[in-house]
């Protein structure tokens, strides 16, 4: 399996895997392990498959690194080399940490489009957990034509899907611990680290240029902690700080936030007096301008403050509001015109009515003005419109038929008498009770115990997953016909194959086991 | 539909209707040719709307105090026209409209794209000013607004036709003319039956003389949302010099010498034509005034414009060395080392003596400046704000002897160290602006849903109401939860009060206060400081105890700041987060921007926290003689007067969060002097009823209690049928016996 193209990264010596020493290659797209003394690798993960990596904690006696994949399996790796199994550790650990963002993007969005599909269907996760996990089908054959049938339905729906907002107090979240030694601790989660970066973007920025190239993953977060920016009174940042530039950044985010003023009139403090009194009038007392240097640095740092929590909390909110507005473009297109840029003039009223009539109704003033209604969401509006439309082609009939028919049958209704006393003799009706009630003639039957009584549920189920098992294959078995392509005729003589010989032997395997309970 | 209030049909444009509402309109009609002081919980604009016209009433005016205030009551106003018409089946002739600053109409492209009402006032002055107009005359390429010419020319003959304009469709109408909207809006003011606009139109002399003069005496004034009228009065009326508005009057006084002695070798005719004209007296300065609004008169103009100007500063020389030797009284006045605080007649009397300036020429100081400004053609006016300042503090403090007082304070109390003097020149009486409001118009109205304690507003405004009352609120649930929080669950008094507010267990408490409400109130809360200063240091030694991380896990934090700018966009994305049901928290100030001009309805504001009485700074100097004045003048107590201000404020604050009887909220006040019979007795009526003597000294967990109990409840359905026959009536209900007794007893007669 081992394909000389390969570009090698890292090769750590002296690795244990299931108690067996060998080595360990870090290439380009996976990992792989191979024992000592073999050409082939036993394991190999291609980074796209691998969820996360866990490493040891600092004081174990045992240096490890485990590997947990997307499937739920892991692997871990013991570094056996006594004298550098730390360092090796770290490296690999490192370079792990700057390969596996990369194929995580690309992994990420299908693996959460498969985990969401089997949370969904719990027909679908039997399957999966009867076909692949038992390994008679890879996952990759069973997810094949799957994701590629659903992905469009299931777009849609999932656009639908609220994006989880930011707890606006992650960093609070974040608690340092006092390690005994003078030193702070911060334990960091992937969740954390996500939400800083959504609600700072220019701290993500900062990662991407900084973290493989200038300094380490903990460095950087380390330093992160340390500045000032992190901290409350953000006024001496200094230069070497490298978060400086995001306290400016985010200054100026800010600014344009300010600048650009507010859509809702009605908010507006700018322009809610009408006639402010010229300077020099009025008793409040004058605001000074000029002596923002003689304020104290306290009211400085709370004032920084003041700003910073504002800053945060719109940051937070515009993070949870992001991804929801980019697919709709057009419609955010349209309300960011009307009335933020000062020229649009032409387009404030809109809003400006619509905040003016909201602000003088009092509904319970109002008579019914209707029941605000929601609208009908239809993804298909044809089939909404027709209903289903059988299939066989049909002799319809013409509306002067159907207005015949009706006048014949009301004709005919018209004449209809009941005859109650004619329609049986009362020994015959007799007679028909009497073979219906229990015991009778034809109750007799109702006695047998149908399959479903009979059968223990357990066992239903189990052939049940059997039944469907050997169905998806079958499926995919089919599915190959006509064998068009090389590829389609050695999935069907090779592996194919294989399967229904599996899932065969899996048959006879839970048959025997009933057999042997039974008896 | 229709009412029949005593011989009065009224139209109603709504189904149903709130018993108070009609108690309001009973008194209303009672008493329309009156000064009225009412204190209605819902005001509805459309009631009051109603009398002008089945009426002889031929005009009513309407004062509100922002600009989106202005265009609710426009658009509500709409809504009675179009439902009356839509009635009676007759499109009336009738003409509304909403008067805003240029800022707010100018449909200029290039005036209209400055941010600063200021800035859009000079400039338009620079383009409309009559001696701008008359160079355009002989040269051309002198540029001109063009809607303004184009409304002088046609617009004043062809009257706008009838319908309700808001500031919009003033704007719509004006570009479909090509006239200016705003000079159309003031022109139109004069025919049109209703005005909306805000209340310096009517009590800042300097605009009123202008705007509002012409308007008929038998107009009705309405004055809403006039909690804080005395203020609006008081500020229209203060001047403040600081030694930077001396050095801009400087220039401005060199400028002017050095467009003299230009013009003296150009075009000395000019001069002496002024000066003619300052012989003959001021009358005729009322011709073109229209455009020059800047530079109007600070007092009433009948007074002066009888008198010819006096000698002494008729010729221009003379009159910029008048104002160079007052310029350089006052630079010396501002040379102290303590505080000074003189009344206007000692000030005059110094004056005399220092520099011989008599009180006559000072009078007229302002209008001769005025004058001489326009003689000399200076285009851009709002270079000239430092001088016009100093000319208006000179009529001011000849003209009135009484009622204002000056203090020269050489640094700010604060920075003892750092000299900054400034001179105020603070009003102490607010009835000396509003008095010719009340002498001019046939009936006065003065209402607000927190004028409480009713009996103080004719004291301090000098006027004898006709009819007082104030309405109690009928609900058939009770939608408000007042609490006042005394004490922590450490049993520590809750207070702000100056002795303990720096104290760690009370701004503990404060906080734990509001994280626990934070958990249990839906979407918004909204907690309100007494100053900006202690909300700043309260937030720092939160955040320094960790309480607002916590309080973060909850609902997120936006909070007011001394930029307007700034806390707009706070205050956006506090609604933001409301409306998309994440839940915020507005830290803001009673007294503040926000406190005063924006509504927290419905889900905006479930909760509103009152931390602290938000009194006064007391030791303003200017306070304190206004309090020595009021105590003189009016007899009025300063505490009675500081707990009044405070407590006004509170209900100011807390009155936010409800409007209608389908909203609810919680009014939690967290001091515990709000207990004390001289505080709670001022709050509004509505909201003393449903202060219940268990809730006077709750400790926090207490708080969270009966706050939990009170969403739960309110948190069911509440439907039409729960308050119909209660608080919400439909018309036959209205009629019946039995409930117009009730009504009777929902209108208390202070």
């Amino acid at each position: 399996m081992a394909s000389l193209s390969e570009e090698v990264l890292l090769v750590v010596k002296r690795v244990r895997q299931r108690k067996q020493d060998g080595t360990l290659y870090l290439m380009a797209e996976r990992i792989a392990w191979g024992p000592e003394g073999k050409d082939r690798f036993t394991v190999s993960h291609l980074y796209a498959d691998i969820r996360c990596q866990k490493i040891s904690p600092d004081g174990k006696a045992k240096i490890q690194l485990q590997l947990v994949l997307h499937t739920g399996e892991s692997t871990t790796f013991h570094f056996a080399n006594e004298s550098t199994a730390l360092k090796d550790r770290d490296a690999t650990k490192e370079l792990l940490q700057q390969l596996l963002p990369k194929f995580k993007k690309k992994a990420n969005k299908e693996l959460e489009e498969k985990n969401r599909m089997l949370q969904e269907d719990p027909v679908l996760f039997q399957l999966y957990k009867d076909l692949v996990v038992s390994q008679v089908i890879s996952a990759e054959e069973f997810w094949a034509n799957r994701l590629s049938l659903s992905s469009v339905e299931h777009s849609i729906s999932n656009n639908n899907k609220q994006e989880v907002g930011i707890s606006a107090a992650f960093l609070a979240d974040i608690r340092p611990q006092t390690d005994g030694c003078n030193g702070l601790r911060y334990n960091l989660t992937t969740d954390i680290i996500e939400s800083i970066f959504r609600t700072y973007p220019t701290v993500k920025q900062k990662y991407s240029e900084n973290v493989p190239h200038n300094m380490t993953e903990k460095e950087f977060w380390t330093r992160f902690f340390q500045s000032h920016y992190f901290h409350r009174d953000r006024i001496s940042t200094g230069l070497q700080d490298i978060f400086s530039e995001c306290a400016k950044q985010d200054e100026k985010g800010l600014k344009s936030m300010v600048t650009q003023g507010v859509k809702n009139p009605m908010v507006d403090l700018l322009s809610l007096e009408d006639k402010t009194l010229d300077e020099g009038y009025g008793t409040a007392t004058v605001p000074t301008t000029s002596n923002s240097s003689n304020k104290s640095l306290r009211e400085n740092s709370n004032s920084a403050i003041i700003k910073r929590f504002n800053h945060h909390s719109a940051m937070v909110l515009a993070a949870g509001l992001r991804r929801a507005d980019a697919p709709s473009d057009q419609a955010s297109e349209t309300s960011s015109t009307d009335g933020n840029s000062r020229d649009s003039d032409f387009f404030q009223p809109p809003l400006k009515k619509v905040k003016l009539q909201e602000a003088i109704e009092y509904d319970d003033l109002q008579g019914d003005s209707g029941r605000k209604t929601i609208s009908l969401n239809l993804k298909k509006s044809d089939r909404y419109s027709h209903g289903p439309t059988p299939l066989q082609s049909q002799h319809y009939t013409t509306s002067q038929d159907i207005i015949t028919s009706i006048s014949i049958i009301q004709h005919e209704m018209r004449s209809y008498k009941p005859r109650l006393t004619q329609v049986m003799s009362s020994s015959a009706a007799s007679s028909a009770i009497i073979a219906l009630s229990p015991g009778g003639v034809l109750m007799q039957g109702g006695a047998q115990q149908t399959i479903n009584q009979l059968v223990p549920t357990d066992v239903q189920s189990e052939l049940k997953h059997l039944y469907m098992a050997a169905g998806e294959l079958l499926r995919h078995f089919w599915s190959c016909f006509p064998v068009s392509t090389p590829f389609l005729e050695e999935k069907l003589t090779g592996h194919l194959e294989e399967m229904l010989q599996a899932a065969y032997n899996k048959f006879q395997a839970w048959q025997t086991r009933r057999m042997m309970r039974k008896t | 539909f229709r009412l029949n209030i005593e011989g009065l049909l009224v139209y109603f444009p709504y189904d149903y209707i709130y018993p108070e509402q009609y108690s309001y309109m009973l008194e209303l009609k009672r008493t329309l040719d009156a000064k009225v002081c009412y204190n209605p919980f819902i005001k509805l604009i459309s009631s009051c709307m109603q009398y002008a016209y089945p009426l002889e009433v031929t005009k009513l005016v309407y004062c509100s105090r922002t600009v989106p205030e202005i265009e609710k009551v426009v658009e509500e106003l709409r809504k009675l026209m179009d439902y009356y018409a839509k009635q009676t089946g007759v499109k009336n002739d009738f003409l509304a409209l909403a008067l805003s600053s240029r800022k707010n109409l100018c449909i200029h492209p290039e005036v209209s794209s400055l941010r600063f009402g200021k800035e859009v006032d000079g400039k338009c002055h620079s383009l409309t000013a009559s001696y701008i107009r008359a160079q355009h005359h002989s040269n051309p390429s002198q540029p001109v607004c063009q809607f303004f010419e184009e409304f002088d020319a046609v617009g004043r003959q062809v009257p706008i036709p009838p319908g309700i304009y808001n500031l919009d469709d003033l704007k719509d109408f004006g570009r479909r003319k090509g006239w200016c909207p705003y000079f159309l809006a003031r022109y139109a003011i004069l025919h049109a039956n209703i005005v909306v606009y805000s209340y310096h139109y009517l009590l800042d002399p300097k605009i009123a003389d202008l705007v509002s003069k012409e308007l008929a005496k038998k107009s009705v004034v309405v004055f809403d949302e006039a909690h804080n009228i005395d203020n609006v009065c008081i500020d229209s009326m203060s001047v403040n010099i600081t030694r930077r508005t001396l050095d801009r009057c400087q220039t401005n006084v060199e400028t002017l010498q050095n467009t003299i002695s230009r013009i003296k070798e150009t075009d000395a005719a000019k001069l002496r034509e002024e000066y003619r004209r300052l012989v003959e007296g001021l009358k005729e300065a009322n011709v073109a005034r229209e455009t020059d609004i800047y530079l109007s008169n600070p007092v009433l103009p009948d007074e002066i414009l009888q008198e010819a100007v006096p000698g002494s500063i008729r010729t221009a020389e003379h009159f910029v060395g008048f104002i160079k030797r007052f310029l350089e009284y006052l630079k010396a006045r501002l040379r102290i080392h303590h505080v000074v605080q003189e009344s206007a007649p000692q000030f005059l009397k110094d004056i005399y003596e220092k520099v011989c300036i008599d009180r006559k020429p000072l009078r007229f100081c302002a209008e001769r400046l005025r004058s001489l400004l326009r003689t000399l053609e200076i285009a851009d006016i709002a270079d000239f704000s430092a001088i016009t300042l100093i000319s208006h503090f000179a009529t001011l403090v000849s003209t009135y002897s009484k009622g204002f007082t000056i203090i020269i304070e050489p640094f700010e109390d604060r920075t003892p160290t750092i000299a900054n003097p400034v001179l105020h020149f603070s009003c102490m009486d607010p009835s000396i602006a509003i008095k010719p409001v009340f002498g001019r118009f046939q009936s006065v109205i003065i209402t607000s849903g927190t004028l409480s304690p009713l009996d103080i507003y004719p004291r301090i405004l000098d006027f004898r109401p006709v009819t007082m009352a104030s309405f109690t609120m009928t609900l058939a649930r009770t939608c408000l939860c007042p609490l006042i929080v005394g004490r922590g669950n450490d049993q520590v008094a809750m207070t702000s009060k100056f002795e303990t507010r720096e104290d760690f267990a009370v701004i503990r408490n404060y906080g734990n206060l509001l994280l626990e409400m934070s958990a249990i109130v839906p979407d918004g809360i909204v907690a309100f400081f007494t100053s900006y200063i202690y909300m700043e240091n309260i937030v720092a030694s939160w955040y320094e105890q960790g309480i607002l991380e916590n309080i973060q896990r909850n609902k997120l934090i936006f909070i007011e700041t001394q930029d307007a700018a700034e806390t707009s966009m706070a205050l956006e994305k506090y609604q933001e987060a409301c409306e998309n049901g994440r839940g915020a928290i507005l830290l803001s100030v009673a007294r503040g921007k926000v406190s005063e001009g924006i509504d927290f309805v419905h889900h905006f504001g479930r909760a509103v926290i009152m931390f602290g009485v938000p009194y006064v700074y007391t030791q303003s100097r200017i306070l304190k003689a206004r309090l020595e004045y009021l105590r003189d003048q009016f007899q009025i107590r300063e505490n009675d007067f500081l707990t009044f201000d405070a407590m006004r404020h509170a209900a100011q604050c807390v009155g936010r969060a409800i409007r209608g009887k389908t909203d609810y909220g919680l009014m939690i006040f967290a001091d515990k002097r709000y207990a004390r019979a001289d505080k709670r007795g001022k709050l509004p009526r509505w909201i003393q009823e449903h202060l219940t003597d268990g809730s006077l000294n709750l400790t926090i967990d207490e708080t969270v209690q009966l706050s939990k109990h009170f969403l739960r409840q309110m948190a069911q359905p509440f439907r039409r049928e729960d308050q119909l026959g209660l608080s919400l009536l439909t018309l036959e209900q209205l009629q019946s016996e039995d409930m117009l007794q009730k009504i009777a007893q929902i209108a208390q007669q202070a």
